[in-house]
């Protein structure tokens, strides 16, 4: 492989990665923005998808695609239950809505724990087993499997920003995000937009955990790394705003997936945090923060 | 793909459960009233990153232990007694090592500890060593001349590593260079010192390296790093289990098409049905599967040990990993110690199992080793099979000698144990 090809591979990578992390952080980025939470169980409900995807698949023997949809279904119910059970309640206290949030977390990873044990990997057999040679280059390849989770996040973020530009629920959506009490005195239900916020929070973290659950380690914690991941996007990006999340989702998964490759995880990881807080330090609001929220 | 869930692995689910319930719940075995019993402690991780290595071994010596039983019990002094198996879930973790060992140790009043290795072990080692508790471990690093009981009786992890490097070395010469990723902890740093060593006295140049941490959820980045660098035979080291799987499959996926050399390659079927028959053939590893034709040899000694394969696949299909077996060989030997000194009482074992020559290992005769090394003879170091994926089944293709290698090549091993700065001695 020479360095150019090498290049290329890692531009896909980044590709890949940039497409996961944007459904993951935009999801976590819009109940921030409508419910003034910060949802620490959207890590918990992207395992809930895998989990369901693997079990489903895997173990019920159900068509793949079947089983994403199923699981998509499953945490979108999740995500309802949690918004009119613990969320509503807690609509703008910071504090309690990360608390429950954190509750809420715990008790999905040992919810799977006590339904599917613990200790060895959840093996599934991949769906996708071929890879495509970019470019008809034999030595860039990209797994089927990969390409089929940047397809669903592309569909999904057209989708949503589609949703969010084009319909009266989204702008429905992004008064209430705006000003909440002046959006209830144009009558827009604040109750139903947030359940509508979160069924669609939901389902992007557990589709993103469906479609990720071939590639990944299905563990009870496997949503922590990737929530701190979302949680580095939100706060670069901008607080609540998810064009600030689609960017700086972008640009860290390009980052970290170069530095990944030329230098190493460990220092990757490093370096975001740092790049993290030198976007804070030049500009503590986040790339979009101060112009524009949700 | 039909339904598997089956009232047995509900039952280890809900093992699994408990662990993750109360993070240090007690899973003792049958108590049967009336009879004398001895009871075994049994400290390692059955939860967490290295669950791999702990709960597999903890299904083996479940199955050591009613073979035991079932055959009328351990016999002591002319005496049968039951054995009864205490575990305790340390998940990896110092703290949870410490009060896992208190309760051994106090209210289960075991004779012996089988434990994993490296931190667990370090967080528990003066402990044991102060109330004299016999305690074994998968990691000869962890001995010192300071801890007189600890005993690393089975497994010399990383050394015996070098046997499958200096298999490459005689018998495919057109290896010349290679490339190591793993992650970045003592079980990682440790082999990888061991792998620089047993490249080097193979001549074959390491041309990548790649230490990953814990964090990393994407492996196409490391994979595709260590495939642009051209190597011929590619070594994940001593990654855990599930990044084997993984990065295997990443290799897979990005097109490699060299050698694999690796420390382990637990629940290979599963690793098959992400990849390849092809691609995984002639893939070396250290771990057999005990149906070897070899392990039924009178050179080695694992009684019966096809029987405790089929044993073991049987009740948890698709589980066998590179510690399944290690325990209950761990538990042979002892056996023989306790046999000898007419005693369970540890210490008394435990000086028993040291005049032990030769020592009876799974994979033949070996030695107490380590003087030179940890400062103490407590490592059990003979022969350590060399085996190779062979049609999709687990092969070995040679019985290599680690003893001999490390007598060899000390030198170039402390060299680069010091270079990573691994601790010689625990």
């Amino acid at each position: 492989m020479t360095d150019l090809e090498l290049i290329l591979q890692t531009v896909l990578n980044s590709l890949i990665a940039s497409s996961f992390t944007a459904i993951f952080a935009v999801g976590l980025v819009l109940i921030f923005g409508i419910m003034q939470i910060v949802n620490f169980a959207h890590g918990a409900l992207y395992m809930v998808g895998a989990y369901a995807t693997w079990y489903l698949y895997a173990e019920v023997g159900l068509p793949f695609f079947a089983s994403i949809v199923l699981a998509t279904l499953l945490t979108m119910a999740i995500g309802l239950l949690m918004e009119r059970a613990l969320f509503r309640p807690m609509r703008g206290n910071l504090f309690g809505g990360l608390i429950v949030s954190v509750g809420m977390m715990f008790v999905l990873e040992v919810l799977v724990v006590y339904l599917f044990g613990q200790g060895l990997m959840k093996n599934m057999t991949p769906y996708f087993k071929e890879s495509w040679h970019a470019f008809g280059i034999e030595s860039v390849t990209i797994s089927h499997s990969r390409l089929f989770v940047f397809a669903i996040a592309a569909f999904i973020l057209v989708t949503f920003w589609l949703f969010m530009s084009r319909t009266r629920l989204g702008w429905a959506m992004r008064a209430c995000a705006q000003n909440p009490e002046a959006a209830a005195l144009q009558g827009i239900g604040i109750g139903k937009i947030s359940m509508l916020a979160m069924a669609i929070s939901a389902a992007m973290a557990g589709m993103g955990g469906a479609v990720m659950s071939p590639l990944v380690r299905i563990t009870p914690q496997m949503g922590h790394p990737v929530l701190v991941t979302a949680f580095i996007v939100m706060i670069v990006g901008g607080m609540g705003s998810i064009e600030g999340a689609l960017i700086a989702a972008v640009a860290y998964s390009f980052f970290h997936t170069f530095v990944t490759t030329y230098i190493g995880g460990e220092i990757a990881t490093i370096l975001g945090l740092a790049l993290m807080l030198l976007v804070l330090i030049v500009k503590p609001t986040g790339i979009m923060g101060a112009r524009e929220s949700v | 793909m039909k339904s598997s869930i089956t009232r047995r692995k509900f039952m280890a689910a809900t093992g699994g459960v408990a662990a993750g319930l109360t993070a240090l719940g007690a899973t003792p075995s049958k108590v049967f009233a009336g009879e004398k019993t001895v009871k075994i402690g049994f400290l390692a991780a059955l939860t967490g990153d290295a669950a791999g290595w702990g709960l597999p071994g903890l299904y083996g010596v479940e199955i050591w232990a009613e073979q035991i039983n079932a055959a009328g019990g351990l016999e002591m002094g002319g005496e049968k007694y039951m054995v009864e198996i205490i575990s305790y879930d340390d998940e990896f973790d110092a703290v949870k090592a410490t009060v896992g060992a208190k309760k051994l140790l106090f209210e289960d009043e075991v004779s012996i500890v089988l434990m994993l290795g490296v931190t667990p072990v370090l967080a528990v080692k003066d402990f044991m060593t102060r109330n004299k508790m016999l305690t074994t471990t998968l990691v000869p690093t962890d001995i010192s001349a300071d801890a007189p009981y600890l005993f690393a009786p089975v497994e010399v992890h990383p050394f015996y590593n070098v046997t499958a490097v200096d298999y490459i070395a005689r018998n495919m010469p057109h290896i010349k260079t290679a490339a190591i990723a793993t992650q970045n902890d003592e079980l990682g740093l440790s082999s990888l010192a061991t792998y620089r060593a047993a490249f080097e006295v193979a001549g074959i140049e390491i041309i990548e390296e790649n230490l990953f941490g814990f964090e990393v959820t994407d492996f196409a980045p490391v994979v595709s790093k260590l495939i642009a660098a051209n190597p011929d035979v590619i070594t994940w080291d001593t990654a855990y289990p599930d990044y084997v799987n993984l990065l295997t499959e990443q290799a897979f996926l990005q097109g490699y098409k060299g050698q694999f050399v690796n420390c382990t390659l637990d629940q290979y079927d599963h690793i098959l049905s992400k990849t390849s028959v092809e691609f995984l053939e002639g893939f070396l590893w250290q771990f057999p599967d005990l149906d070897d034709p070899i392990m039924q040899g009178p050179d080695t000694h694992f009684d019966n040990a096809a029987a405790f394969y089929k044993t073991y696949a049987e009740r948890y299909p698709g589980a066998w990993t590179a510690v399944s077996w290690e325990y209950a060989a761990a538990l042979e030997m002892w056996r023989a110690a306790v046999a000898a000194a007419g005693t369970f009482d540890p210490p008394t074992v435990a000086e028993q199992l040291r005049t032990l020559s030769p020592v009876p290992h799974a994979f033949g005769d070996a030695e107490w080793w380590g003087e030179q090394f940890f400062g103490v003879n407590s490592a059990a170091l003979g022969k350590w099979p060399v085996v190779q994926m062979q049609n999709g089944k687990a092969v070995i293709v040679e019985m290599g000698d680690v003893r001999a290698w490390c007598d060899q090549h000390l030198d170039v091993l402390k060299k680069h144990f010091v270079e990573l700065g691994v601790p010689l001695a625990g």
